[in-house]
């Protein structure tokens, strides 16, 4: 039994430590400027990570930008307005939606966002990053309204009843009990769905045209561009293991790691200890 | 209910509809388009379509995904279930927040993460190669801490009083486990397991360049030998622009992925329902 | 509904030439014939009473005699109740300023209290609105804190989390905050059904204060504490009104047959 245990948290220090081994010609030759620099240019060997990562940080922004609202509604709306078989009809589509694997969205993006978007913004290719933060949008809102509506059915009756017995309306229950009080579930709702956004790579592979470029401006969100994720899952498959572009790619997986290990421990910072007791 | 109610809750409501429309939307689009193509030939194929290695035939990706699925829960569940014995039973409070906590790291981490370091050590390193086995180990990997998470909430959840009675008979830990604690948490753990096979399923990017080839496989020769899989095949069929055939078979293996997670959650929902205290 | 209506009726006799003189003037609350079902269940059956202009009323009976969701349903926390509800003249479902404006008016005590996560003053001042806030009535908080016995145990520490206070100074804290909304009247939830001995007696104290300027209705089932507060006693049973008198009357001399039994099983219980 302590053996499984210990599995785990053997599992990540090696992967950990095997990414950083891997990666560490590459942050030899190339040091911190790697951040700066937008060119990647595999057979020049060029490797610039800023491309990517502004790729990145764009399709994470749309997606939260409009998971966040509309997640939220959708969970006041499914714990606070409706009852009974809707709010299990909404939970259960939610549930559904988020059972649908990454690569099918894809499908979905490449062929039905992707034309949709090029015939309405009259675009060459509607591959973008906008394509691939609406499909992130969708792929991470059960994370959020399913978080959230949680947090939202945990605010005890006694507390709701205490602020409509001071006279307190719908929406100032809401704003000043409701959501207060559910913002930690709230919060590493958010902070997931974060993650998972950063993390996806298939559908985003599919959508964001695969473009090694820093956008031009850097609003550009209609022109075709890359992320890190969909860097390493577009040249993985091409590149030599232990050529500089194979390290390349592991200096963008670290990155994705440290990253998205960092929002799971600010995500989780107060839950785990109240836990465990 | 007041004006200023009503209008809180009006627009509450329209700032959720794009939240509502998009599942049946997604969902009706991909049978749309998946249904018309899908017949049975395609789904069993005639031997000598799988011999030549034709796309109208999806059997082997079926047996290849759920090859790997099986695989990977084989693997992982013991683990999992050990671990979450360990956190019960053994565990003391600075145990517990490690294992959790190592637990939520790991859920955070990108599947693709997983996949990369999949690639240096089992195909590099242990010279697995792209394989089967390979596959299946990362797939484990990745739905561990659910899996193990999900059985430490199902231990949890057994009221305190059942042990306590257990132990006041003389219960040894063994025979606890396996007289009490099983019956009453099979619901949950298998819920869990459920889960797991459903996100094995569904998991593309870390098996796309570890474990799977584009076509050619029909039933792998041995655990190190590469396989065809739905996910996979329909990345690759997605990018056939040219060939409108190949993107109508990339809907089909759609509607069967997306048939056989729904029914994996369904399964699992359906035993959710089974009470613990039974 | 309307079949049950015919079915019982449960009101004193004498109950109805009081109705009368009240409405002349003096009636703060008056309820006549409301009934409440939940889940096809009768909750509520035909109440009928009225509380004077001020004093203690002691709403009395057993585990699940329908005492708290009563005052719920005064409350408008339940609203799907049928019969008549008059609050200082108004029908209290068509209040002028709507229900949240009527809750305003009417404090509610619940019997666990439940505070926010907030501090101390904040928690007092939860209730009003950002502009009535913005005058910072600091005397006011004295004021009510002083009615509710809490403010000499918390002058100093206002600003302390309000979860750092005692179970029985945090339902002196609920007392305090409805009464920071000048209610009209005060309906209590077994306030003290959870509370120590001397808590008990501090709540009971500014409650008697309390009750001579607005009329208080406190749900109890604890007959020795009805016996210390007094004033009017209302008996319910199983969702019935049974009767309802004045306090020394009803411990003497029951009238009922179910509030002999209720009364004979209490002086059982705590001797």
């Amino acid at each position: 039994m302590r053996a499984s245990a210990l599995i785990s948290l053997i599992v990540v220090m090696l992967m950990l430590w095997f990414l950083v081994q891997q990666s560490w010609p590459y942050w030899q030759h190339y040091g911190l400027g790697s951040f700066v620099s937008g060119d990647w240019y595999p057979y020049e060997s060029l490797f610039g990570l800023a491309a990517a990562i502004i790729g990145s940080f764009w399709a994470a922004l749309i997606a939260l930008a409009i998971a966040i609202p509309t997640g939220l509604a959708a969970a006041v709306m499914s714990s606070e307005i409706l009852s009974g078989p809707w709010r299990n009809l909404i939970r259960g589509s939610m549930e559904l939606l988020a059972g649908i694997p990454s690569v099918v969205y894809g499908l979905l993006g490449l062929w039905l966002l992707l034309p949709f978007l090029q015939s309405s913004l009259h675009l060459l290719t509607g591959h973008n990053l906008l394509a691939a933060g609406l499909l992130l949008s969708v792929m991470i809102l059960p994370t959020i309204m399913v978080m959230a509506q949680d947090a939202l059915s945990e605010v005890s009756a006694s507390q709701r009843d205490a602020a409509a017995s001071l006279g307190m309306g719908w929406s100032a229950r809401l704003w000043r009990i409701l959501l207060p009080q559910a913002w930690p579930g709230i919060r590493s709702g958010i902070l997931l769905a974060l993650g998972r956004a950063l993390g996806e790579t298939m559908a985003v592979m599919l959508v964001v045209g695969s473009m090694d470029r820093i956008p031009e401006p850097f609003y550009n969100l209609l022109s075709p561009a890359q992320t890190l994720t969909s860097r390493i899952g577009r040249e993985i498959g091409e590149s030599a293991f232990g050529s500089m572009h194979f390290s390349a790619l592991m200096a963008c997986g670290l990155l994705l790691a440290l990253v998205t290990i960092a929002i799971s421990l600010l995500a989780h910072m107060h839950t785990d200890s109240a836990r465990a007791t | 209910m007041s004006m200023n109610e009503r209008n809180a809750k009006i627009l509450t409501t329209m700032l959720a509809l794009p939240a509502l429309l998009p599942p049946a939307a997604c969902l009706s689009y991909i049978l749309f388009k998946g249904i018309p193509v899908l017949d049975w030939a395609m789904l069993i194929g005639s031997s000598q379509a799988i011999a030549f290695g034709s796309i109208s035939t999806l059997w082997p990706q079926i047996t290849g995904s759920i090859l790997l699925m099986l695989g990977a829960c084989a693997l992982a569940a013991p683990v999992a279930l050990g671990g979450a014995l360990f956190y019960a039973l053994a565990a003391n409070i600075r145990q517990r927040q490690t294992l959790l906590g190592m637990m939520h790291l790991l859920v955070g981490i990108p599947p693709i993460v997983y996949g990369l370091c999949g690639l240096i050590v089992l195909v590099h390193v242990l010279h697995w190669g792209i394989s089967l086995l390979t596959g299946m180990v990362i797939l484990a990997v990745i739905i561990l801490p659910m899996l193990l998470m999900n059985s430490v909430n199902a231990f949890d959840r057994i009221p305190g009083g059942k042990t306590e009675a257990a132990r006041a008979l003389g219960l040894s830990n063994g025979q606890l486990i396996r007289r009490v604690w099983l019956p009453v948490a099979w619901p949950a753990l298998m819920t869990g397991l459920l889960l797991g096979m459903a996100r094995a399923l569904s998991e593309t990017a870390p098996i796309l360049f570890t474990a799977t080839v584009f076509s050619g496989v029909v039933w792998p020769d041995s655990l190190f030998s590469p396989v065809t899989s739905l996910q996979t095949h329909i990345f690759y069929l997605a990018q056939e622009g040219a060939n409108a055939e190949a993107v109508d078979i990339a809907w089909a293996s759609a509607v069967i992925l997306v048939i056989l997670v729904t029914a994996l959650s369904f399964g699992a929902s359906a035993l959710r329902k089974i009470r613990m205290d039974g | 509904m309307n079949t049950k209506k015919n079915k019982i009726t449960t009101v004193p006799a004498e109950l109805p030439q009081q109705v009368a003189a009240n409405d002349a003037g003096d009636t703060s609350l008056h309820v006549s014939k409301l009934s409440l079902a939940l889940d096809g269940k009768n909750i509520l059956r035909d109440i009928s009473f009225s509380l004077p202009a001020q004093g203690m009323n002691i709403l009395i009976g057993p585990s699940g005699a329908g005492k708290s969701t009563l005052l719920r349903c005064l409350n408008l926390l339940h609203s799907d109740w049928h019969g008549e509800l008059r609050i200082m003249g108004h029908d209290a479902r068509c209040w002028p300023e709507g229900e949240d404006e009527l809750r305003r008016s009417i404090g509610l005590i619940a019997q666990k209290p439940a505070l926010f996560p907030c501090s101390i003053q904040q928690n007092i001042v939860f209730g009003l609105s950002r502009k009535e806030c913005s005058y910072m009535p600091q005397i006011r908080i004295e004021k009510v804190l002083k009615q509710a016995a809490l403010w000499d145990e918390v002058k100093n520490r206002l600003h302390d989390h309000a979860a750092t206070l005692s179970v029985g100074q945090q339902q002196r804290l609920c007392i305090a905050r409805a009464l920071m909304l000048s209610p009209k009247m005060l309906l209590l939830d077994e306030p003290t059904a959870s509370l120590d001995p001397r808590s008990k007696q501090f709540i009971e104290t500014s409650l008697l204060e309390l009750a001579q300027n607005m009329p208080v209705l406190c749900v109890t089932h604890d007959i020795e504490q009805a016996k210390r507060l007094g004033g009017q006693v209302i008996f319910m049973c199983d969702g019935h009104l049974i009767e309802s008198g004045d306090s020394k009357l009803f411990f003497k001399y029951p009238n009922r047959i179910e509030s002999r039994e209720f009364l004979r099983w209490s002086v059982c219980d705590c001797s």
